[in-house]
């Protein structure tokens, strides 16, 4: 039964560092000392995670397969697993954070979630646990990514959710976190807000690197049972960072391993349209948390820009700041073309059509495809891109 | 004599507006709330939120705001996300305010346990960081937020929500509790207009008004002048009302 485990980067008094904290008006503190209470009681609690695990087993599926990426090995000369996360219920990893988050807003006695989501990955998956759990459940979403979502924003309103579609600012995730935020506000007391990566006010991003953890846990079993070693490199994309972190966490300890997070480089990182905050941000305070940011001189949050509608956000987890600069895990992005490729390449070769998200991960084996020549390597495969057909079609011009 | 405290997002739609009305006012409000405004202003209703888009699109920049806040002839603070103020450096914003003759800061996103590791920054150059305290909050939480430091006034948010929205709740418990805590001034804020001021007002000492002058500065049918001149009598008729 998967129980998450004491880290050397729990976060202290709510930081990791400098980063992270509770950066949000007075009226949510009391709500949010009332949860780091009650995650406090369960953190290691283990009928709370039995019931966790029932749910993560039976419902969605898991353990997700380590799949041994036959042919993209061949070509590339090296060993290439697979974190099929993208098998789990509902197409990616985004569940086994909502399962959680969804029982302990049962513990609380709340009766109403709400959550923001960028691809609508993370909307359709607390939707789906609210239909489980009997949750009344409302989401927010950037009018763009209405658009360009159009078949999750379906599936969510199927399984009973209402969807806001926010207008504001750019009318993207950094926008429907605002309004989710808006609404948490003003009904705190009988709202529980899903958020749904390791970013917000503490303790989310500690909760949701936990309830992610089982990623990263699995894979170290799965890959030791294969190959009787740990794996020399594990790659993730990350938007807000919650399939890297909980892929990353049961390894950062194991020095022998390198991380890579993989940024959104939208049309590349000398143009301003991306979605690189590490690699292109400095420290700011956004949505509840001190993280990297893009922003301009004066303080002022930059519009972000991704193929991905998950990695389009100017922010990012305020672990993945901490990680940055003390070095811990390594840091690249993609472009828009090289995911692109990659979504191609990885249909092609192994018959699995990756997530617009997942492809940041996947191009980034041949971005480093020197570099891994003889190594073993995990990908974390995070989600499907069944939702991203109608855009694809839309950029691939196939007939 | 009870105290009227306006809020005004510098800039739109120019700065040289914003100052003539902050003269306009200096008869009818006590201290001035002078809005940076911000992208993500996550604590606003679509009022002040439209109204921090614009004056960003008019290209105002913190440097202006804090030039206008040293020429304001009515004490003032200003308000503003945190990031604006972080973005500056605190300890370098901090003695700059004192040197302008800026009061303080009120900032709704920096809630007591972030705010710690600025307090010593804040009395060594006897500046005010506002506290602000919720109906969410407990009795002992209360203690907790006023003990210590006092300040010019206690913003007491008058509901769980936003700025400028309609939603009232019954504030008795949380204003005796503030009561016990502190004997500095107490301020209400969020949905004061001229229609609740009256009874919002009633067991505090201080009304914060924001959105609903921000209305009329964004009332598009209105030349400026006449801006001017509607926020100015509708100040005087809430300080009038809140007194009577």
């Amino acid at each position: 039964m998967y129980i998450p485990k004491e880290s050397k980067f729990d976060p202290i008094n709510g930081h990791f560092g400098i980063f992270g904290g509770r950066y949000v008006p007075e009226t949510l503190m009391p709500i949010l000392l009332e949860l780091d209470e009650e995650y406090k009681k369960i953190r290691f609690d283990s009928e709370f995670w039995g019931e966790v695990n029932s749910y993560l087993k039976e419902y969605v599926g898991r353990p997700s397969p380590l799949y041994f990426s036959k042919n993209i090995s061949e070509e590339l000369g090296a060993k290439v697993y697979l974190k099929r996360e993208d098998l789990n219920h509902t197409g990616a990893h985004k569940i086994n954070n909502t399962i959680a988050q969804g029982l302990m807003a049962k513990r609380l006695g709340k009766k109403r979630v709400i959550a923001e989501t960028g691809a609508g990955q993370h909307g359709v998956a607390t939707a789906t646990i609210s239909a489980l759990l009997g949750l009344e459940c409302e989401i927010f979403m950037g009018a763009k990514d209405v658009e360009r979502q159009s078949l999750n924003v379906f599936r969510m309103k199927l399984l009973g959710a209402k969807v806001h579609a926010v207008t504001s600012g750019s009318q993207t995730l950094k926008d429907a976190m605002n309004d989710a935020i808006r609404h948490w506000v003003t009904n705190a007391r009988d709202t529980f807000y899903i958020i749904g990566t390791v970013a917000g006010p503490h303790p989310y991003p500690m909760m949701v690197r936990d309830f992610q953890a089982i990623i990263g846990t699995e894979a170290k079993e799965q890959i030791l049972e294969k190959e009787g070693r740990l794996p020399d490199k594990i790659i993730a994309p990350i938007g807000g960072g919650s399939n890297a972190m909980g892929i990353f966490q049961p390894f950062l300890e194991d020095d022998e391993v390198e991380c890579i997070g993989v940024e959104a480089g939208g049309l590349g990182l000398d143009t301003d349209k991306h979605g690189a905050s590490l690699e292109k941000g400095r420290p700011g305070v956004l949505h509840g948390q001190m993280s990297y940011l893009l922003q301009d001189d004066d303080g002022q949050i930059l519009e972000a820009h991704s193929i991905s509608a998950g990695l389009d956000y100017p922010g990012i987890g305020p672990e993945h700041s901490f990680h940055k600069d003390n070095g811990s895990i390594r840091y690249d992005s993609i472009t828009d073309k090289e995911a692109l490729d990659a979504f191609v390449w990885l249909s092609q070769k192994e018959g699995i059509i990756p997530a617009f998200e997942s492809s940041h991960g996947i191009a980034y084996l041949k971005k480093i495809a020197d570099e891994i020549k003889g190594k073993t390597v995990i990908v974390n495969l995070s989600g499907r891109g069944d939702k991203d057909m109608v855009q694809a079609r839309e950029l691939l011009h196939f007939d | 004599m009870k105290k009227l405290v306006a809020y005004l997002t510098t800039g739109y739609p120019d700065i040289e507006f914003t100052k003539d009305l902050i003269s306009s006012l200096k008869t009818s409000v006590d201290t001035l709330e002078l809005g940076v405004p911000f992208s993500d202003p996550v604590a606003d209703g679509e009022v002040i939120e439209k109204a921090n888009g614009l004056a960003l699109k008019n290209g105002v920049k913190f440097a202006d705001v804090l030039n206008l806040a040293e020429s304001s002839p009515i004490d003032t603070y200003l308000m503003g996300y945190f990031n604006s103020f972080y973005n500056q450096k605190m300890e370098i914003l901090i003695p700059e305010l004192k040197r302008r003759g800026v009061e303080g800061l009120i900032i709704p996103d920096l809630p007591y346990e972030e705010a710690l590791q600025y307090r010593e920054l804040f009395n060594n150059h006897s500046r005010d960081l506002i506290p602000f305290i919720a109906p969410t909050d407990s009795k002992e939480r209360i203690s907790q937020l006023l003990k210590g430091d006092r300040s010019r006034f206690i913003y007491l948010v008058a509901y769980a929500g936003i700025t400028g929205s309609g939603k009232t709740e019954d504030l008795k418990r949380v204003i005796e509790d503030i009561r016990t805590s502190s004997t500095d001034e107490l301020y209400i804020g969020f949905g004061v207009n001229e229609e609740s001021a009256k009874e919002k007002s009633r067991d505090v000492d201080g009304v914060i008004v924001g959105s609903a002058f921000v209305k009329i500065l964004l009332d598009s049918s209105i030349s400026h002048s006449e801006k001017i001149v509607r926020i100015t009598k509708s100040a005087e008729k809430i300080k009038n009302i809140i007194n009577e």
